[in-house]
């Protein structure tokens, strides 16, 4: 690596990493001392102990299962429930936001309708989401498609609508039919747009998910699941540890969208040049 | 500018750490003034306790007491363990749990010598004891961290159940062979009601028995004012004893501040409860009374079950302490 990106590297990676350091340091040294019960604020020892292959844990209710393993299906489990909501929110939010960018009148009848599915609190409706699909894995693809839709229809519809005024009048001048223009100009154009989308809606994805399993999830198949359970248990160092890997893996799906985005654009977008 | 953005962090984590530590002490209260805080919204499963305040049970006693109505999830336990609530009601596993964990709360009257818990489902499928309907195919509902759930599993074959969280009752209305958790004593009342034939199975007669709707105090308040908690059970007692002979004028009372229940509805739950509350138990000991061998035998299971790592002695855990 050169010095110049291992500098950047660096100057990025070291401060946020530094408070983290310090955040946890902080919190340990507060309930070791004893000013906060550990029953209220689990010390980060207690939560990192969670993930240590151990013996049988009375929580997993299995002779062979011990809570690492437990925790590692569960955020496998919620994976394949919000990475589906979101490729789901990713299909259906683009042929929305495509339509709704065709016409003035189409956009401003439906539009304000998409607004719902932003405001909608999906920790009201899921019992509904259970009438409907039954218990299981549809009820949290639904959950995490309502929770992660929106942003890809606004951001992508955002992007779609800029496209230089110019360029769309030299596509006309050319004779390209409506579809040609859609796929050769206002995508390319707008999937800087889309992507910001596309990232906000990753982490909102398993929100959703997570709210899905809570009404619809048995057992200890997700981290919504083990949540629930951990909960009425009073496992707060559980609940921390789930809270916890349910963050990673929104940010593991930032992450790959952020790589997709460098791989799509770093040819001849601005936003991506470094 | 740096230094303001610096100035501005510490107060706030100041405050918040300050937070933190007002949690943990004990709040200042006068003598008489008391919170009791419940587990659910008002129902008869509480009629005594509004009871007591509607004769004026706490007024003769110099208690000035405010029952704090509670909901889904209220952690009432964790409330009268931080100083939140002077007096509570939560289950007795939950009791002996907590006194597991080092928290020091004990219990003064059980208002249900027969745990209400049961599992409700249509009458249809004719199943006829708990075991047909946990070792059969079919759907249940429950809260999967609850206590009696590891006794079932440790105790039956729950191979061929699907089991999903407890969310309230809509798809039990609408499946055919869906089974939910429920208090014996309104939610099958209800479904009736609505039309619906259920049969319902008690996890009591399954072996699992804590005692129900416990009012507990913490340790500490028990010792530093013995004369408050006499006079809250006393109270408490002369409430019940109330209700069980009368209950129509509280459950009045109740329905304004629980409007989701109808008079029927109430009337019908208070008849229900009788014979829960009412034992040949209590005959001989009193109303809310408990035993040491029942706390014994709860603790017994929850070690057993591993839902509790250590032995908790059995008197410790209410008060006045019985002899077996």
């Amino acid at each position: 690596m050169s010095s110049g990106r291992l500098r950047r590297l660096l100057t990025t990676v070291l401060p946020p990493l530094l408070v983290l350091v310090f955040v946890v340091a902080g919190v340990e040294w507060i309930v070791a001392r004893g000013w906060v019960a550990e029953r209220l604020l689990p010390r980060p020892s207690t939560v990192l102990r969670v993930f240590v292959p151990s013996s049988p844990d009375p929580l997993t209710l299995s002779d062979q299962l011990d809570l690492r393993r437990t925790l590692l299906w569960a955020t496998w489990g919620t994976a394949k429930g919000a990475v589906l909501g979101f490729l789901l929110s990713v299909a259906v939010g683009t042929v929305v936001a495509v339509l709704l960018s065709s016409n003035r009148w189409v956009r401003r009848a439906f539009y304000p309708y998409a607004v719902f599915f932003q405001t909608v609190p999906i920790i009201a409706i899921a019992p509904l989401l259970v009438i409907w699909f039954d218990f299981g894995l549809p009820v949290v693809i639904a959950a995490s498609f309502i929770a992660s839709v929106f942003p890809v229809i606004a951001n992508t519809l955002t992007g779609l609508l800029g496209t230089d005024l110019a360029l769309r009048e030299m596509f006309r001048l050319y004779g390209a039919g409506p579809l040609a223009t859609i796929w050769k100009l206002r995508l390319p154009h707008a999937l800087p747009s889309m992507l910001t989308g596309y990232r906000i809606a990753g982490g909102l994805a398993v929100i959703g998910a997570i709210v899905g399993e809570f009404v619809s999830s048995g057992g200890l198949s997700s981290l919504g699941a083990v949540i629930d359970t951990a909960r009425t248990q009073l496992r707060t160092d559980v609940v921390f540890a789930a809270v916890l890997l349910a963050s990673l893996l929104g940010l593991a799906i930032f992450a790959t969208i952020n790589a997709l985005g460098t791989l799509l654009l770093h040819r001849w977008h601005a936003s991506e040049q470094p | 500018m740096t230094k303001y953005v610096l100035l501005i962090l510490t107060v706030l984590t100041g405050v918040a750490l300050s937070g933190f530590a007002c949690g943990h002490a004990e709040t200042a209260t006068t003598n008489d003034k008391v919170r009791l805080a419940l587990n659910w919204k008002p129902e008869p499963q509480f009629g005594g306790f509004y009871a007591a305040e509607l004769i004026g049970a706490f007024k003769q006693h110099n208690l000035d007491v405010e029952i704090l109505p509670g909901g889904s999830g209220t952690p009432t336990v964790q409330m009268v363990d931080n100083g939140r609530a002077e007096f509570g009601i939560v289950s007795a596993d939950e009791l002996v749990k907590l006194r597991a964990k080092g928290g020091d709360v004990v219990a003064l009257f059980a208002v249900f010598q027969t745990n209400p818990q049961a599992i409700m489902t249509h009458e249809a499928r004719g199943l006829k004891s708990l075991k047909d309907l946990l070792e059969s195919p079919g759907t249940v509902a429950w809260q999967a961290g609850l206590p009696y759930v590891t006794h079932f599993k440790r105790n039956f074959d729950l191979a061929k159940l699907r089991q999903v969280p407890y969310t309230g009752g809509l798809p039990f209305l609408t499946s055919p062979d869906f089974a939910q958790q429920c208090f014996v004593i309104s939610e099958p009342i209800l479904a009736r009601q609505q039309g619906h034939q259920v049969a319902t199975f008690l996890i009591a007669d399954s072996g699992y028995n804590p005692y129900t709707t416990v009012v507990i105090t913490k340790g500490s308040t028990l010792r530093d004012k013995p004369a408050l908690v006499a006079a809250m059970t006393k109270s408490i007692l002369a409430g019940w004893t109330a209700y069980l002979a009368d209950p129509a004028p509280t459950n009045d009372v109740m329905r304004k501040l629980n409007p989701t229940m109808d008079a029927r509805t109430f009337a019908e739950s208070a008849a229900a409860q009788i014979p829960l509350i009412r034992t040949e138990e209590t005959a001989q000991n009193g109303l809310g009374s408990m035993t040491t061998t029942r706390w014994k035998t709860l603790i017994d299971q929850l070690k057993t079950y591993r839902e509790i790592d250590q032995d908790i002695d059995p008197a410790s855990c209410f008060h006045p302490a019985s002899t077996p």
